[in-house]
């Protein structure tokens, strides 16, 4: 299973359990991270996540997971660039809310700033 | 197994609890509740960046605030295990009087729906019986 968390983690793993509030018990988690072409992995373990943070949930075809044609590289050389898209992005999206605010008349995000 | 029984069962046991705001809190679980609110004792605490720590000897957790919690990974294989064991003693125990007790609802449900027969009573009956 894939997950998505609202701070945009993505998350592999074995969905083991489930409850009415979507809170997900993950087996054997591993942590993705992508920039452009490549990605890379980080092994977590066994997660309880809180539901309310859960943005998308999908299964694997792992058939068709052979055949991604993205690269994996080591976490230690991607996180670097992985951290600067998250702050690029993070400074474009305060830099459109406030076009918006000043000149478009739109209300300013009270929010956490994620979108959801 | 739904995740708060897991998080029942990870009582005692070490845990990472990462809330909303990305700070995260490293401890052992002390006691928890079905809203997700949960106590630790002997706590490092880690601010969102990364860059500060405290050492807290205890402290609680409002469960709105949690983001995910990470457990140990044996942790799954104990509560199976354990869950199989309930299972096998509950089997047993019940074993001889289930039978029994299952002629019983039959003959009631035969009495009630053909001779006496009002749907009220019925249901009624039916509420009381389980």
């Amino acid at each position: 299973m894939l997950v998505v968390l609202r701070d945009g983690r993505k998350l592999h793993g074995v969905l083991r359990s489930y409850d009415q509030f979507a809170n997900l018990v993950l087996e054997d988690t591993v942590e993705r991270i992508y920039h452009q072409d490549v990605y890379a992995e980080m092994k977590r373990g066994l997660y309880l996540i809180r539901g309310e943070n859960v943005v998308l949930l999908g299964e694997i075809d792992l058939d068709q997971e052979d055949d991604v044609p993205l690269k994996q590289v080591d976490w230690e050389t991607l996180e670097p660039y992985h951290q600067k898209d998250i702050a690029d992005k993070k400074a474009r999206d305060e830099l459109k809310a406030n076009v918006l605010f000043e000149k478009r008349g739109f209300c300013k995000e009270g929010g956490e700033g994620d979108g959801y | 197994m739904l995740p708060l029984s897991l998080l029942n069962a990870a009582q005692n046991k070490p845990m990472l609890v990462e809330l909303k705001n990305g700070e995260t809190f490293n401890g052992h679980l002390v006691n928890c509740d079905n809203f997700m609110n949960i106590t630790l004792r002997e706590v490092y605490q880690t601010s969102a960046e990364g860059d500060k720590f405290w050492k807290l000897k205890e402290c609680y957790i409002r469960g709105s605030t949690i983001k995910y919690l990470r457990v140990p990974d044996q942790l799954l294989d104990v509560v199976k295990e354990e869950q199989n064991r309930a299972r096998e003693a509950g089997r047993s125990s019940r074993g001889g009087s289930g039978g029994s007790r299952g002629a019983r609802g039959v003959s009631q449900r035969g009495g009630r729906g053909a001779v006496r027969g009002g749907p009220m009573r019925g249901a009624r009956g039916r509420g009381r019986g389980a």
